[in-house]
């Protein structure tokens, strides 16, 4: 195999969202800095928001129109029947010919995709895959669930040129056994009683998988350097890692009072991090558990130099945005209890969201063939120059922009209101003046937006009406974030 | 060819404005054509109205709520343009007027939004662009540039609030009748920034009607008609998406005051016109209107706000009957209502607010603008009086 290209993880990318819920707010108290607390999606974010920032910051200086295939891992989608990895790849801008596939229904659903991806590549049907696992799990309000889940997303970029972590062995251990679920239509995470789930579902699995890996690969526990290993929670992960014999210095940050267990996106986020902070030669565990348990070893390669816009998990963890009273949060998650129901009317036409789909979910604008002025939304008469039909396509979602002029909207839904709205200056590659966007900016504050704050893109739910998410873009404020350099 | 002097307004009418919990479209509509009947001496409608024009924005039904309230089965014709729909059909009639297709005509707005149940305008979330859409979030896109330009700020609208809630209160059919104190205006509720509570028009029902007439027939209806000096319309590029829009004017009001002074053969607005009804959706929209329509100088509109020059008694009086901001904005009947309490002024008879020029005189000339959409469209009407 010496000098052939083997096929592995090419880039990747994580992403957690701004705002953090301390378990002092949960308690209904203030909140207290340095206290636990987890990461949530606001309510303008869901599992396909997440996965898109994820991926913008996984595919950062990639070629996206060499990307054959998207997989997506998630439990948390709006639809039953309507493929969430299609909105990806259209929020992407991906090319036509894109295979897309959502994997569900399991938190082990990130390493599944992950191993699909890289079979594909292995087998030649797909030379370049995007892998994108996100979740937005919700325990019930004060439970036990509700401070250990958490919300993110992680991307990775398989292919067998450029490796940066190549995949040496998996192993799978299947096991029926009700131990935690959401029934269709539960908001909630369930589960059968803790010890029991415990032991004979998380640890029992992902310990035989563990050992099953390193008797495949022929490699001990000591071989390895780190571990990004899945847990329900903090204690049945010391009791996983005892019983297969890792070392606590072993075991990379589970980010437990941090983020919180994101499900499907959980073990992918804790490799993200993992792959940050390692070196060439050294050899990465992977265990995550949802029905039965994956193992998967990587040896790290030389990694390769990152943009400058890259966020790692650290700087990530650092941009971070207190929600500082319980019923924000509720509001933000749609769990405030009012007389009538959400407005269940037939929301925005499909038949405009398909003829305004190259605008609302690729931000795609165009240019004037004649006079090289940007518009967005495209029509068809050039504002400037008045010919028609002379366009060519051009796309914002990478660039940044400044904003013209703003208000700050009281009336529009919102958690914490008001919203900021602004005529937003997209700033092209070549630093010329793109179109002006009528759009709102979000995670800002009242204090901080300004004339000329400069900008950059962000896909987000903008509302539910027809009880459905409907995406579009928001800019948000370019804001530098302290933490390692990548 | 110029409109000047080819039509003229003989009657007015106008109905009580405000929430009108239990009066429908068809009862103010039937108050206002009948006070305009008989203050052009009409008796007999059927016989001397030739055709209607009609506009609202927030209609139910269409015109036929115009046709079966009056019971006058004749030419009906229905406009809209925003907040400009009124001025639009007073437009569209007096045109039709001018080119000799009808003699006398019925310009009929209006506008019932309170029956919607919600107050104020509803949060459009239709689509997934261009949200949220009220009209303060686009009239407020001036604000930030403006104020950073010329150093106005929040407490000059609210001069602008003070002065119209002022001039509400002597207006016997204005909606709200209440002085406010500039403090008041500045702690009302954020609607959307800078526009508080208090920068914002009153949304209400009402309905306004006026009966014109070519100008060779009109002192066979009263000895003291008012002629038409100019009637135009201005719009422009979207200011979202305009890249050339520098957010510290709305430029449909400057191409449609272009066009009427031109008409009007008007040079120096500020002197020449005598009284104003501007478009105050929201104070910054009268304070860039007293600019745009050319009055003042281009960041000049702090300085005249502090020396009253817009007051009852100020240099150009705008606003006289309370504006939107307190007489009421029912979308369609404004700019018709506009045209009334111009046609009072300038007939000496609008009671306890009647204007007296300084040089003693009765004023002879006087403006209408309206502007709506994102803004996208204007309208301004000039109107005179022989003295």
């Amino acid at each position: 195999m010496a000098g052939m290209a083997s096929a592995g993880i090419v880039s990747y990318g994580a992403y957690i969202p701004l705002m953090r819920l301390p378990f002092s707010v949960i308690a209904g108290k203030a909140p207290k800095e340095g206290g636990p607390e987890k990461a949530v999606a606001w309510m303008d974010e869901d599992s396909v928001t997440l996965g898109v920032a994820a991926a913008q910051n996984c595919l950062q200086g990639f070629d996206r129109s060499r990307i054959d295939a998207v997989i997506f891992a998630t439990t948390t989608y709006a639809f039953a029947e309507k493929q969430a990895a299609a909105i990806i790849a259209k929020a992407l801008n991906l090319k036509g010919d894109v295979r897309t596939a959502d994997i569900a229904h399991s938190t082990r659903g990130g390493t599944i995709a992950l191993q699909s991806a890289i079979d594909a590549v292995k087998a030649g049907s797909a030379s370049r895959v995007l892998v994108v696992a996100a979740d937005c799990r919700m325990g019930a309000p004060g439970s036990g669930f509700e401070s250990n889940t958490g919300d993110a997303a992680a991307a990775f970029l398989v292919g067998n040129e450029g490796v940066v972590a190549t995949l040496d062995c998996a192993c799978a251990h299947t096991t029926e056994i009700i131990d935690i679920w959401r029934k269709q239509g539960d908001r909630f995470v369930h589960s059968w009683e803790d010890r029991f789930v415990n032991v004979h579902g998380y640890i029992d699995n992902t310990v035989a998988a563990i050992k099953g890996l390193l008797a495949k690969s022929g490699k001990t526990v000591a071989d390895i350097s780190k571990a990004a290993l899945y847990a329900p929670e903090a204690r049945s992960l010391g009791e996983m890692s005892r019983a297969a014999g890792i070392a606590k210095e072993q075991i990379n940050d589970p980010l437990f009072g941090k983020v919180g267990n994101a499900g499907a996106a959980f073990a992918p986020l804790l490799l993200i991090n993992a792959l940050e902070t390692s070196k060439a030669g050294e050899k990465i565990l992977v265990a995550n558990y949802g029905d039965g348990a994956d193992a998967l070893l990587f040896t790290v390669n030389n990694s390769r130099a990152r943009s400058e816009n890259y966020r790692n998990v650290v700087q990530m963890l650092a941009r971070r945005k207190v929600v500082d009273a319980y019923g924000k949060y509720m509001k933000a998650r749609g769990l405030t209890i009012t007389e009538y129901a959400e407005v269940d009317e037939p929301g925005i036409s499909a038949t405009v969201h398909y003829r305004e789909r190259d605008e609302d979910l690729s931000f795609e604008g165009q240019v004037c063939s004649h006079c090289g002025t940007h518009q967005f939304p495209k029509g068809r008469v050039c504002v400037r120059c008045h010919s028609k039909d002379q366009w060519t396509p051009a796309c914002y979602s990478d660039l940044t922009g400044k904003v013209v002029t703003y208000t700050l909207d009281a009336f529009f839904p919102s958690p914490e209101p008001p919203t900021a709205v602004g005529i937003v200056e997209v700033i092209n590659a070549d630093g010329s003046a793109g179109p002006r966007i009528h759009m709102q900016v979000c995670e800002t504050t009242p204090k901080d937006i300004a004339i000329d704050l400069p900008v950059q893109f962000t896909f987000r739910c903008i509302h539910r009406v027809g009880l459905r998410p409907n995406y579009f873009w928001k800019s948000t404020p370019i804001v530098a974030v302290e933490g390692v350099a990548v | 060819m110029s409109i000047k002097d080819k039509v003229a307004i003989v009657g007015v009418g106008c109905c009580k404005f405000g929430e009108n919990w239990d009066r429908s479209e068809e009862d103010m509509i039937v108050d206002a054509a009948y006070e305009a009947y008989a203050d052009a001496g009409i008796t007999e409608p059927s016989k001397q109205i030739d055709a209607i024009y009609c506009g609202s924005l927030y209609t139910k039904n269409g015109p036929v709520e115009v046709g079966e309230a009056l019971k006058l089965y004749k030419p009906l014709t229905a406009v809209s343009n925003y907040c400009a729909t009124g001025t639009e059909a007073f437009r569209a009639g007096v045109m039709a007027v001018a080119c000799g297709v009808y003699d006398t005509v019925l310009v009929v707005g209006y506008d019932k939004p309170k029956d919607r149940g919600v107050s104020g305008p509803s949060v459009n979330i239709k689509g997934v662009r261009d949200l949220p859409a009220t009209p303060a979030g686009w009239f407020a896109m001036c604000a930030a540039p403006y104020f950073k330009k010329f150093g106005a700020g929040r407490e000059d609208l609210a001069k602008i609030a003070v002065k119209n809630h002022y001039n509400g209160t002597l207006s016997p059919k204005s909606f709200l009748k209440k002085i406010i104190t500039e403090e008041e205006a500045l702690n009302g509720r954020m609607i959307s920034w800078p526009f508080g509570l208090y920068d914002c028009a009153a949304q209400s029902d009402g309905a306004a009607v006026a009966v014109i007439t070519k100008a060779s027939l009109a002192k066979s209806f009263r000895s003291d008609p008012v002629y038409v000096k100019a009637v135009a319309s201005g719009s422009a590029a979207n200011p979202h998406t305009d890249p050339d829009h520098d957010f510290l004017r709305w430029k449909p009001t400057e191409n449609a005051a272009a066009e009427a002074y031109k008409m009007a053969g008007i040079n120096n607005p500020f002197t020449e016109i005598h009284l104003a009804q501007v478009h105050d959706c929201f104070t910054l929209t009268e304070l860039l209107a007293y600019e745009d329509l050319g009055f003042i100088a281009k960041g000049a509109a702090k300085e005249h706000i502090a020396n009253g020059t817009f007051a009852l008694t100020g240099a150009l009086p705008v606003n006289t009957d309370g504006g939107l901001k307190t007489f009421g904005h029912p979308t369609g009947a404004t700019g018709v209502r506009m045209l009334v309490e111009n046609v009072l002024q300038l007939q000496g008879r609008a009671e306890k607010r009647q204007l007296i020029l300084h040089n003693k005189k009765q004023p002879t000339m006087a403006l209408t603008h309206n502007i709506g959409g994102f803004p996208t469209g204007c309208a301004v009407t000039i109107i005179g009086i022989d003295k």
